[in-house]
């Protein structure tokens, strides 16, 4: 068992148990994971940090079904995800988890609420794409594609994309890591509004300790291991975060 | 070996399917260009020489009788280098179990000396001895037809005298390679073939001793064909002569030479389809492979590489291509040829039939291959190495999407995202959207053009033999008859309907041009024949003047209401002038045609029967045939139904082959198309695609997007290719019509449906094997890179 366990403060939205995670690239083997043990509580928010190749976007891969633990078990509720197919995984990550990425991968095709809409046309309960953009304050650049709004604007419609489904779970790998600080804050605001009014658990990768202010739980990773969790009893507001 | 040449293989080793497809499709226009190009110059070559070393004749002339010297009066006209006499006669054969009429042209070989001109080449056997008087020379193809061997005997009847032949030699003349009884449209081996019988002997058979019936010109080398004719004409019109004429006149020469110019038809069009796809598929490939190389070019200039290093570098790339191509192309067109070849020699007649490999052939094809793959690279390195290195250094800015008409209209039509991905990325690459379809759709054209060339010949045949025709039997009379000879015809048990022929052997003359030919009696009161045009309709008879089928007018350069000259070639010989009153669209031959007014106004006399169609009791045709072998007036009779086997027959055996070739080749571009666009839309949307599965889309339904935009492309370049498959056909169908034959452009409908499942097959296998690539996404690794 590595790092102290976590104490989960409501019923658990994940359950990890033993989480390991080797890589064989060629002749050698690259331990991502050592062993995770991770409780996480329904609309907790939660920050990881650590430097490169501590194992955040391991775990946060294998909690969103896009990649698979070579050892332990991982469960949403009550259901092992460790134990899904490929199908199971998908209808998981369709059924329950939004995603959103430093580098945004939105559809350059397609305009911002056209975007939101490819998501919401296979969700079962979703918002409306146009209440989406709202949320995040862009129902007025729905008609623009990509190429046509800010990085800002980008990663809030990455944003609204990811909410439109309404997620239990919002996992996010450096969302503000390629914006700058204002533009970083107002996305932050825009997810942490999402957690606050809807329940939505949230999970932030980040460089960037700054971030770890609004966070109720920091997980500090260190070669695959949580090497230390911090508690925070009265997170902060993201306009409050300077960087 | 340099960095850049293994950057080189490692690249080509890297996109060795897409390689590979490129190479494939040029390699088919090398391979169809070496295999009917090889083919066309084999055939060419192997005819010559055995035109030049058996003496072939220049001119040919047939007369009724003049006396044997009438060869020296002949080879006294300047131009003319060799002239010899001789006798043909046709004679029925009778073979024993055999109810078919058959016959056979004997044809006379002086004993004491070898024939200067048209000489036998014997395979088999000797020559006819002096003083064996039923001695014969069989020709190869029917005595293979009938097995006869040296020593075996026929039953003849020759000028009316019943004579048993023996066979002691079997042998080729350059002027039989195709033999054809009279009145036919295709050799059958089987019942009817060629005797050569000594001088002496066929003399006294048809009583022409010291006279001749035939007389063939050899001319010197600079001597002009149309005039040595008029003067022999003059020389041989008071014996019967009914008209010289030059080898393009001669049946086995003018099929031969049709056949010839089918395959040089095939040489010219084909090729150039397939080397315009390749061409545009190593632009396609190439193009890519340079965009995504941007940062490495850009890092070459910045060492200081040379735009021209580095255009040759992309250059070798296609060059390879090119050479792998040539290699597999060359190899296939030369063992396809070889088949060809063997199939071919079961037609012509030559005494040796070889596969010539003319290394221009090879320059050519080769050439063409490494020409079409470096301009394909040219076009695409101009575009790579005229950016700034520092530009070529930074990513490539991101794709902009603008909406334009095509779009509007699909986000009006509610298209889900996915669909509106696929609309939006065809509208903002359309070169690259027509490139494809574009492909597919020349390949689609390309299977349809050559599947509908059986339909079409098909058509042909049975608008001649099913619509143009209803009598069961033809028969030929040794002279021409008057209605006594039709009435003996009637008589016979089993007959039901008898219909005159009447034909005038004829020259026609328009300005300077002259052809001859015969001009037939038709009547609109026929039960028995009918004048069809191309398109199956039933045409009308004029009632005075002429009616020309359109072949013969383009010969003689007329169109209808000229008023052309008619010189009788028989009897009087008079010459009479008469208005074309129509041209006609006919499927087979030059011909001409009046009604029977018309005809008796040419020949001022009455007009005899120069033979019989007959309807008859299929029950009783064994009984009939053999009456009418026995009747002494009767030169020869024809089955109709046998002619029609026989043709659809070589249709099949020729074209078969040649739509194998075809199809296979129409599938190699099809899905050398679809398979480098499916691999570049690939690589290109591999991000957006992962993305898609990230967010909760099935494999399916993203494999689905990719497969969308390519079928959607696909579905498009069906209409698209179908057109160009008429064009192709129409071009083709009058290509390889010749004097012989007019094909029509007459496709069965269900060629369009079996060509778009072709394809649609090829493609969608293509798809696929592409699809399969999604299922494999690695998702993180994908998602990581930047865009």
């Amino acid at each position: 068992m590595a790092g102290p366990p976590a104490t989960p403060t409501a019923a658990p939205a994940f359950r990890a148990l033993g989480l390991s995670k080797v890589y064989r690239t060629g002749e050698t083997e690259v331990h991502a994971l050592r062993g995770v043990d991770l409780d996480i509580a329904a609309g907790e928010v939660l920050v990881l940090l650590g430097p490169s190749g501590s194992g955040k976007s391991t775990l946060l891969n294998i909690m969103g079904g896009l990649d698979r633990p070579s050892s332990g078990q991982l469960f949403f509720g009550d259901e092992e995800l460790t134990g899904l197919d490929d199908g199971g995984l998908t209808r998981f990550r369709r059924a329950h988890v939004g995603f959103i990425f430093q580098f945004y991968n939105l559809v350059p095709s397609l305009t911002a609420e056209e975007n939101v809409r490819l998501v919401t046309d296979i969700a079962e309960r979703p918002l409306e794409p146009m209440a989406a953009l709202e949320l995040v304050g862009l129902a007025k650049r729905a008609a623009h594609y990509p190429a046509q709004l800010s990085g800002g604007e980008q990663q809030r419609v990455a944003v609204a994309r990811a909410i439109a489904k309404q997620p239990e779970v919002l996992l996010c790998d450096e969302p503000t890591g390629a914006l700058d600080s204002a533009t970083g804050i107002r996305v932050l605001e825009a997810l942490v509004r999402i957690n606050r009014e809807r329940g939505t658990t949230l999970v932030i990768i980040t460089h960037n300790s700054a971030i770890a202010g609004i966070a109720d739980r920091v997980l500090h990773f260190l070669d695959g291991r949580i090497a230390r969790i911090e508690h925070n009893a009265s997170p902060i507001d993201p306009a409050g975060i300077v960087w | 070996m340099n960095a850049l040449d293994t950057k080189l293989l490692r690249d080509l080793w890297r996109l060795r399917g897409q390689v590979l497809a490129i190479a494939v499709v040029l390699a088919a226009a090398t391979a169809i260009f070496v295999l009917s190009a090889g083919t066309h110059a084999s055939l060419a070559l192997t005819r010559d020489v055995y035109y030049a070393r058996n003496g072939f004749a220049d001119v040919f002339a047939e007369l009724t009788r003049a006396p044997a010297d009438i060869t020296e009066r002949a080879a006294a006209i300047p131009g003319v280098a060799k002239v010899e006499g001789g006798i043909r006669q046709l004679a029925t054969l009778d073979m024993p179990g055999r109810h078919e009429p058959m016959r056979a042209i004997v044809i006379s070989v002086p004993e004491y000396r070898p024939r200067q001109i048209n000489r036998i080449t014997l395979l088999q056997g000797r020559m006819p001895s002096p003083d064996a008087a039923g001695e014969i020379v069989a020709d190869e193809a029917f005595a293979e037809a009938n097995a006869l061997r040296p020593g075996d005997t026929i039953d003849a009847v020759i000028y009316g005298k019943r004579q048993t032949l023996q066979i002691v030699g079997i042998g080729l003349a350059p002027d039989h390679i195709f033999s054809i009884a009279p009145g036919e449209l295709v050799p059958d081996n089987r019942r009817f073939g060629v005797l050569w019988m000594g001088e002496r002997a066929l003399a006294a058979a048809t009583d022409r001793v010291d006279a001749i019936n035939t007389l063939v010109v050899l001319l010197e080398p600079d001597a002009v064909s149309g005039e040595v004719i008029r003067q022999l004409d003059r020389l041989l019109e008071p014996y019967g002569g009914t008209g010289a004429y030059a080898r393009e006149d001669q049946i086995s020469h003018a099929l031969l030479d049709s056949e010839l110019s089918q395959l040089d038809a095939l040489t010219r069009v084909i090729p150039p389809v397939f080397l315009v796809v390749a061409t545009f598929l190593v632009l396609f490939v190439l193009g890519r492979l340079i965009r995504t190389e941007r940062a490495q070019i850009g890092l070459m200039k910045a060492f200081g590489y040379s735009n021209a290093a580095i255009g040759w570098h992309y250059g070798k790339f296609a060059l390879v291509i090119a050479i792998l191509a040539s290699v597999l192309g060359c190899a296939a067109g030369v063992w396809m040829g070889r088949a060809m070849t063997e199939l071919y020699a079961q037609y012509y007649r030559f005494p040796s039939l070889e596969y010539r490999l003319d290394p221009g052939v090879f320059l050519i094809a080769v050439g063409m291959a490494v020409g079409a793959a470096m301009l394909g690279a040219l076009l695409g390195v101009r575009s790579a190495v005229s950016i700034t290195p520092a530009e070529a250094l930074a990513p490539p800015p991101p794709p902009i999407y603008r909406d334009g008409p095509f779009e509007r209209l699909a986000v009006r039509a509610g298209l889900s995202p996915a669909g509106l991905m696929i609309i939006r990325h065809i509208a903002r690459w359309p070169g690259r959207a027509v490139l494809t379809a574009g492909g597919v759709a020349l390949s689609l054209g390309l299977l349809f053009a050559t599947l509908q060339f059986h339909d079409s010949s098909r058509f042909m045949i049975q608008t001649f033999f099913l619509r143009a025709q209803a009598q069961d039997l033809t028969v030929t009379f040794t002279q021409p008859r008057n209605e006594r000879a039709l009435h003996e015809l009637e008589q016979l048990p089993g007959v039901f309907r008898v219909e005159p022929v009447r034909a005038v052997p004829v020259r026609l003359s328009f300005a300077n041009r002259s052809e001859r030919g015969v001009i037939e009696s038709v009547s609109d009161a026929s039960q028995l024949s009918a004048r069809i045009d191309r398109n199956g309709a039933k045409l009308a008879v004029p009632p005075r003047g002429l009616m020309l089928s359109r072949q013969l007018a383009d010969q003689l350069g007329v169109s209808s209401g000229a008023e052309i000259e008619v010189r009788l070639l028989d009897g009087e010989r008079t010459s009479t002038v008469h208005r074309v009153a129509s041209v006609v669209d006919e499927v087979i031959g030059a011909r001409a045609y009046a009604a029977e007014d018309t005809l008796l106004a040419i020949t001022r006399d009455a007009l005899p029967a120069s033979g019989a169609l007959l309807r008859i009791d299929p029950a009783l045709r064994d009984d009939i045939i053999d009456r009418l072998g026995a009747m002494p007036g009767v030169l020869g009779v024809s089955e109709r139904s046998a002619a029609f086997a026989l043709f659809e027959d070589m249709i099949d055996d020729n074209l078969y082959t040649m739509l194998f070739v075809f199809v296979a080749f129409a599938s190699a571009i099809v899905v050398g198309v679809v398979y480098n666009s499916a691999r570049i839309l690939f690589s290109e949307r591999a991000h957006e695609l992962a993305t898609l599965q990230v967010l909760g889309y099935h494999r399916s339904e993203v494999a689905a997007i990719l497969v969308g935009e390519l079928a959607l492309l696909v579905v498009l370049a069906i209409p698209l290719g179908c057109v160009v498959g008429v064009g192709l056909g129409q071009l083709m169908t009058a290509m390889f019509s010749s004097d012989l034959f007019r094909i029509p452009f007459a496709p069965a409908r269900s060629t369009y449906g079996v060509s778009i499942i072709v394809v649609l097959v090829a493609a969608a296998a293509t798809c696929a094997l592409v699809a399969r690539r999604v299922l494999a996404l690695d998702l993180v690794r994908v998602l990581k890179a930047r865009e």
